[in-house]
């Protein structure tokens, strides 16, 4: 058993920190409060660094690096703004990634390849009103006509819509089967009639990615655009929910370090008592705490990437990873916060920015509930 | 063209450094490690001449432990085209002249058209070793260049001199050219060059410092001292002129 990253792990790891800082974290501020996505920075430029397509083999316009590379790539992005994590993340796990693992060759050519290489954006449409945490309740249709399929309903809440040019979207193909077996998936392109986008969400953290609905009013798709089986959407989903965790939770991870960061550069800076607090051992076993769960998060992480990486099953796995990582985000960001006093609540700091980001990685991509579910059931059946 | 570009691997300059025990260099463990930055700059205008001429091959070099691999791995994800890594553990405490001569024993029978390497190490900052690898292989060298251009077999460089002053050279090949802040921005590796990086040549060679004596050593490796803090003078506004005056005389030559 080794711990260290490799060369190359470590050189992505320099890569993207040196990007991030240079590029990505000085706008952080104010796409957050403009609530504006910045496709030029934000996508484009991850594609010049071939970011978009980490995990997948160069045949399809990947790099092919490993899953760990990808969760490093992740977290150096969110440790200065969480919303670029999730555009990453979303794009990777929640579009490519199944068009990888269920696509046919010619849906990888002709979707995949665009995807990997960044010049195409993906998006994932699962969550509906009345089908979050329960995906089985999916209510928008899929209806065949001759060969093709007409969808009709709506998705609420997808990560990069509006801006992403594929997306792949779960729906009732057959009425009359059970309700996990009756679900299929689609790839569906923006701009195919019939296919718009509904309200952009006002949001309390991540605000510089954009959130939407989609809506399917008779939008017909063509019948080489079923993804995997048909009745097998269930499973393409939660195949698809199993990558996305760890996409999550290295977000999640970032956003923990970057709060972690603040709270140590600023308590050794600032002056209460003639001394910096961080001289105090009360300050001194908060920091110690934070920085315990991170690095835990970390080895979670890598363990979920690792397995990934080697084919091994990782479904339970990457749900203690995201929980765990979720969780310590919210509560490392909670704490740099305090560590800040004031100032941390003000917008001066980026650590109030990062306590709100750090709320949504508890509840997206399965809930920390969800996520225990996971795990209990794993360990119980 | 034949090209080759010399790089050192020295600690991250936001490290934390403690002396060693021998008190004659930094303690090595712990820190973390990068490309020197002038040795940048060197790597990205030889890519950069090799996107402008099409046909180049471009050599990185780097002196040391099995550490500095990394280090070449990054110059080859840049865009060079092999390493040679020589290997050598003790190579931090060399002086220049050793490194300079271990470099020109690889490169006096390669032909290399063109030399780049930075300034001067961020560590050990003596910024001889450019020069004294010319003056070895009798080659041009032409020192802090903060512009290049390459036009049919010619070389134009600017110098950054002091007080902002700038010269303007134009040197033939063979030539070696050290590299100043201010020459390009190195492009970050892309993640599939990273990935790419592994697969290119990466020779491993044994040192030659050759016959070269040893003129100089550390005698001491220190932090300078800690300035006193400044004395604040506290009072009413008369008392604060008398205590002033008073202080100056007899602690500073300003007042007789």
């Amino acid at each position: 058993m080794n711990f260290e990253l490799t060369e190359e792990q470590n050189l992505i790891r320099d890569m993207v920190r040196s990007f991030a800082e240079a590029e990505v974290a000085p706008s952080a501020r104010e796409r957050d409060e403009e609530e504006r996505f910045d496709r030029a920075l934000m996508y484009d430029r991850l594609a010049e660094l071939g970011l978009t397509g980490i995990v997948f083999p160069e045949e399809y316009g990947g790099a092919g690096a490993d899953y760990i590379s990808y969760a490093i790539a992740v977290e150096e992005l969110s440790r200065v703004c969480g919303s670029t994590g999730v555009t990453l993340s979303a794009h990777l796990s929640l579009c490519a990634n199944p068009i990888y693992m269920f696509g046919t060759e010619a849906q990888k050519q002709k979707f995949l390849v665009p995807l990997a290489k960044g010049e195409k954006m993906g998006a994932f449409g699962l969550t509906e009103p009345s089908a979050g945490s329960d995906a089985g309740g999916t209510k928008t249709t899929a209806t065949k006509d001759g060969n093709d399929w007409i969808i009709n309903g709506s998705k609420i809440f997808i990560t990069n819509a509006g801006e992403a040019e594929i997306y792949v979207v779960l729906a009732r193909s057959d009425k009359s089967a059970e309700k996990h077996r009756g679900i299929s998936a689609y790839i569906i392109e923006k701009g195919t009639p019939g296919f718009s986008f509904g309200k952009k969400e006002a949001k309390m953290g991540i605000r510089s990615s954009p959130t939407m609905e989609l809506v399917f009013d008779n939008c017909r798709i063509p019948g080489e655009n079923l993804l995997g089986q048909e009745g097998q959407g269930f499973k393409v989903a939660m195949k698809t929910l199993d990558g996305g965790r760890i996409g999550i939770a290295s977000q999640a991870l970032g956003i923990a370090q970057g709060a972690l960061d603040a709270a140590i550069a600023y308590t050794k800076d600032r002056e209460q008592f003639n001394k910096p607090v961080a001289s105090f051992q009360g300050v001194q076993f908060q920091l110690a705490d934070m920085a315990t769960q991170v690095e835990a998060a970390r080895l979670l992480i890598y363990n979920a990437a690792y397995r990934a990486s080697a084919g091994l099953s990782y479904s339970q796995e990457s749900a203690m990873a995201k929980l765990f990582a979720s969780e310590t985000a919210m509560r490392v960001t909670t704490q740099a916060v305090q560590l800040h006093g004031g100032y941390g609540y003000t917008r001066e700091f980026p650590v109030e920015r990062m306590m709100r980001d750090a709320k949504i990685t508890e509840i997206y991509e399965g809930t920390s509930e969800i996520q225990r579910v996971v795990i209990g059931a794993a360990l119980t059946k | 063209m034949n090209i080759l570009i010399c790089i050192k691997q020295v600690p991250d300059m936001e490290s934390k450094f403690k002396i060693n025990a021998e008190k004659n260099w930094y303690d090595r463990t712990d820190l973390a490690w990068r490309m020197n930055e002038y040795d940048e700059y060197a790597v990205e205008q030889a890519v950069r001449l090799k996107e402008q001429v099409g046909d180049a091959d471009l050599t990185v070099l780097c002196i040391g432990g099995d550490q500095v691999k990394e280090t070449m791995k990054k110059a080859l994800a840049m865009g060079c085209d092999r390493g040679v890594h020589i290997a050598d553990n003790d190579a931090y405490k060399r002086e220049p002249i050793e490194i300079a001569s271990m470099i020109a024993g690889f490169a006096k029978d390669k032909n290399f058209d063109i030399i780049f390497t930075g300034m001067q190490s961020q560590d050990r900052g003596s910024a001889q070793v450019g020069v004294m690898l010319a003056e070895l292989l009798a080659i041009a060298a032409v020192t802090t260049i903060v512009s290049f251009a390459f036009d049919n077999g010619t070389i134009s460089v600017k110098r950054e001199l002091e007080g902002g002053t700038k010269a303007l050279v134009s040197a033939t090949m063979p030539v070696v050219l050290t590299c100043q802040l201010g020459l390009n921005t190195p492009r970050y590796p892309t993640l599939p060059n990273i990935m790419k990086a592994k697969k290119k040549e990466l020779l491993t060679i044994a040192p030659d410092v050759g016959s070269s004596a040893i003129s100089q050593e550390t005698a001491a490796f220190y932090f300078p001292e800690k300035k006193s803090g400044g004395l604040v003078l506290e009072g009413e506004l008369p008392d604060l002129a008398e205590k002033l005056i008073h202080l100056l005389k007899e602690k500073t030559g300003v007042l007789a």
